[in-house]
């Protein structure tokens, strides 16, 4: 079910389009990624989605809870606003303000009762691993407690939808992934995420659809899939030990439908007539005669990939 | 040095690029200086209204008002009591009331007292008012002075010229007066040279008297025979009366010529020397009498001189007695002047706490109506309450209420601490206490517009600062607003520091009832209104820029700090 529609969105600053007749849908219970490079319009794209800026051309509209029936979402924003949960690039708190009346004041702004927010409350600290700081200053957390809790006041009132601008940025691996795990804990509670990030691996990992951004304009979006479809490769590079199971291994492929096969030294550049047939032969080979893989590149692309040739043929 | 150059420079390009900070370093002091300049570059006192009272304004009275007229000052005339004009120095409308006599002639021994009535809390004003009022009042003692001065002076010339007048008058009747008295000595000695003594023969008296009667007949006789001749008788009968009396006579001529003659002889001799005496003494008497006319005729003069010179002395005495003031006090100094507070004896402080209350509120609830809302825009939070289901009406009077509790602690601590110094004042409080939250009101809301005009949190605290400070300035209590040209002094009236002054002041130190002062206290709750609709405005054509700009702001942040990282 659709939860968001951008139809022709065009934004402008000062005669200077920052995003050019987008089109995007979002639907409930997707993790939806926008990616893209700085000064791409990603964050634009977010403000727009999030009602901070109005567009300057198009429309983007929202479905609200069980309902076909669309509302402009800048119309009708002071009731829609309530459930969006917005996290931005920056921590979004009161510093002097402790974990628990951080989620507190919040919550009691969108005028949930004393009781439900309690048990919110409880269940976001214990969630996001932070009850044992709840009477801790919020300036007084680590970063990544930070963000955690950035996220809980983003969570409070149990929004529709959840927008995040890089939210992994300034984090080091570990809390990344950390948090990564946390939005798929929250997607699973039927939480709709809008992740904007240049991490793209993060992405990868967790968004089920993704939209790549570059100069203003949505080159591709969909499905992961979807969007890796177009670039999928006609052929896969595999390197083994040694140079004797390199040759059995080119002994062994020979009988089966393969286009060529390119010798390069250390590697070989596989391109087969069937895929998924010479990939699943491929693997009964290396088990069967027990070679030591050192290196198999997946024909299917990397976000990183798709991005860099978008951006490449952009360039070009 | 050359780093504390660099530095130097570089701050302020910064300060300078900041279009704002820089708008509020450079200008706000040139405008400051540009307001002060044309409103004080001044010695007038444009706005001094001067209440005057007087039983009657007659003549004098008014030649007195016309001299404060000349110092600019606007007269208010009070001819029913003073007790109004008291009242109106309470409420702000007039500076001094002065009592005034009847009028000014000073027409005894006693000092005129004029009183002057003082708000002592004003102590910018008083004293320059009163300066300038009594100075004019000096020059009416003085004139008063001289007049009192000229008019004995006067007198005493004119009774030395009558004086002058006398001493003639005296020299003249000293001289006729010795004259009369030579007159009178020389009377006295002739009558003293006057011999009277009778002669000392004795007379045998009986035949004295026949003598007497026979020369009495003898004399009838001869008169009878003149008759007869002088009758015209014929001749005949003439000589036959004439015959028949000549017999009787000849018979008394032989009984007188018989021993009876010796007698008469002697009598005739004594007659004779009585009769010398006698002519002496006339011829005494008719000089002493001619000496004497002129004594009296001189002593006339001596008499009339002395009338005369009782007139003059009388004519002195009179005009000396009319001079009424002889006081030498009096005379030096017609006017006794007395100066009375309107609001009773009191120490400085009560007279500055209005301002200084007033004073702290304002610089406080600007101060810190500006600094919530620059938190809050500033707040890493501040982004998050764009999607809380809250009203903008909601986040503007948590702002503002957020500062009336804050300010309304300082007002309890103030007014608190200051019963320990201010006794007595205690009743005023209340009504003190609401005056002092509408005001603060006004200052809050004044604080957060600046605070929502201004990114930066130092331009927008400068730009409180110097508003408040624009406001202290035009208020009166660095400087007499009534020093100003009426139309800043116009303006300034709507100053709401002033209207809060005003009122704490009136109701602190006056015990005036606010109900006395709803206008000014409307005005003021006016101003909160219309700055809360301002605000609210203000607030939402401003939000999303304010949130636009929040946001660009944190993501070039970011997109740096991402270059940093890279670089690293």
């Amino acid at each position: 079910m659709d939860l968001i529609r951008l139809r022709e969105v065009t934004k402008e600053y000062r005669k200077r389009a920052v995003l050019q007749n987008v089109s995007l849908t979002i639907e409930e219970g997707d993790i939806f990624g926008v990616i893209g490079q700085s000064g791409s319009g990603k964050t634009t794209l977010l403000n727009l989605i999030a009602g901070f800026i109005e567009p300057t051309d198009g429309q983007v509209v929202y479905y609200p809870e069980g309902s076909t029936k669309e509302k402009d979402l800048h119309r009708n924003f002071s009731q829609i606003k309530r459930h969006i949960g917005y996290t931005p690039q920056h921590n979004s708190l009161y510093p002097k303000l402790t974990v628990q009346e951080n989620l507190w004041h919040f919550g009691r702004l969108y005028k949930i009762d004393k009781q439900t927010l309690t048990t919110n409350i409880r269940n976001l600290l214990n969630f996001t691993h932070l009850f044992d700081y709840r009477h801790f200053l919020s300036e007084q957390l680590s970063g990544g407690m930070q963000k955690r809790l950035d996220l809980s006041c983003s969570l409070v009132h149990k929004p529709r939808l959840l927008i995040l601008d890089e939210p992994t940025s300034d984090l080091d691996p570990i809390l990344q992934k950390e948090i990564i795990h946390l939005l798929q804990e929250v997607n699973k509670q039927g939480v709709t995420i809008i992740i904007a990030s240049h991490h793209l691996e993060s992405i990868e990992n967790i968004c089920n659809k993704v939209a790549i951004i570059h100069q203003g304009k949505v080159h591709t979006h969909g499905l992961m899939e979807e969007v890796r479809k177009p670039y999928l490769k006609d052929h896969f590079t595999i390197r083994v030990r040694s140079v004797e199971q390199k040759q059995l291994l080119i002994d062994k492929l020979k009988v089966l439908p393969i286009q060529k096969i390119v010798d390069k030294g250390n590697s070989l550049v596989i391109y087969p007539s069937n895929i998924e047939n010479t990939m699943a032969n491929l693997l009964k080979i290396i088990k069967e005669e027990n070679l030591f893989l050192h290196d198999l590149d997946l024909r299917r692309p990397s976000l990183n990939e798709i991005f860099e040739k978008i951006t490449t043929d952009a360039a070009n | 040095m050359a780093a504390i150059w660099l530095l130097t420079i570089k701050n302020i390009k910064l300060l300078l690029r900041a279009k704002w900070s820089a708008l509020i370093v450079i200008f706000a002091p040139l405008l400051l200086i540009l307001l002060l300049g044309l409103s004080y570059n001044t010695s007038n006192s444009f706005g001094i209204v001067v209440g005057v009272y007087a039983p009657e304004f007659t003549g004098d009275i008014n030649e007195f008002t016309n001299l404060l007229k000349e110092e600019q000052f606007a007269i208010r005339e009070y001819p029913e009591s003073i007790e109004s004009c008291i009242s109106d120095i309470k409420g702000g409308s007039v500076h001094t009331c002065i009592s005034l006599p009847k009028n000014l002639h000073v027409q005894d021994n006693t000092q005129k007292e004029i009183t002057f009535y003082v708000d002592p809390s004003r102590i910018n004003l008083v004293w320059m008012v009163q300066e300038t009022v009594k100075s004019k009042f000096n020059i009416k003692s003085q004139e008063i002075s001289q007049e009192l001065t000229q008019d004995i002076l006067t007198k005493v010339e004119d009774t030395r010229s009558q004086l002058s007048t006398q001493s003639t008058n005296v020299i003249s009747a000293k001289e006729k007066a010795s004259a009369a008295n030579e007159g009178a000595s020389s009377v006295a000695q002739k009558l003293q040279g006057l011999d009277l003594q009778a002669p000392e023969a004795t007379y045998n008296t009986s035949e004295a008297n026949l003598t007497g009667t026979l020369s009495n007949i003898k004399e009838k006789l001869n008169e009878a025979v003149v008759i007869v001749k002088d009758a015209g008788l014929e001749e005949s009968k003439e000589d036959e009366v004439v015959s028949a009396l000549a017999g009787p006579v000849n018979i008394i001529n032989s009984f007188l010529d018989s021993g009876t003659g010796d007698l008469l002889t002697k009598l005739q001799t004594d007659l004779e020397t009585v009769k010398g005496k006698l002519s002496a003494a006339a011829t005494t008497v008719s000089s002493s009498a001619e000496t004497l006319s002129t004594s009296t005729s001189s002593l006339q003069e001596v008499s009339t001189a002395l009338e005369a010179m009782q007139n003059s002395i009388n004519d002195m005495q009179s005009k000396l007695d009319s001079l009424k003031v002889t006081d030498a006090q009096t005379i030096s100094s017609p006017f006794v002047t007395k100066i009375e507070k309107v609001s009773g004896e009191r120490t400085y402080l009560n007279y500055l706490f209005p301002a200084l209350l007033v004073l702290v509120i304002m610089f406080s609830t600007m101060l810190l109506g500006t600094t919530l809302v620059m938190i809050e825009k500033h707040s890493p939070a501040f982004l998050r309450n764009f999607f809380v289901p809250v009203s903008k009406f909601t986040f503007i009077t948590s702002t503002y209420v957020t500062n009336i509790v804050m300010i309304v602690t300082q007002i309890i601590v103030i007014l608190g601490i200051s019963l320990f110094f201010i006794k007595d004042t205690l009743g005023s409080f209340g009504s003190v206490a609401l005056i002092l939250f509408i005001g603060a009101s006004v200052f809050t809301f004044i604080g957060m517009i600046i605070g929502y005009l201004f990114m930066s949190e130092e331009t927008a605290t400068l730009a409180s600062i110097s508003l408040g400070s624009v406001f202290l300035l035009f208020s009166g209590v660095i400087l007499p607003l009534e020093a100003v040209p009426p139309f800043i002094r116009a303006i300034a009236s709507f100053n709401p520091f002033v209207l809060t002054e005003k009122l704490v002041r009136e109701v602190f130190l006056f015990g005036a009832p606010l109900s006395q002062n709803l206008l000014d206290l409307g005005i003021l709750a006016g101003y909160a209104i219309v700055l809360f609709v301002a605000i609210l405005i203000m607030e939402s054509l401003l939000h999303k820029h304010l949130v636009h700009k929040f946001m660009h702001r944190h993501h070039v942040f970011h997109r740096q700090r991402e270059k940093q990282m890279k670089n690293i």
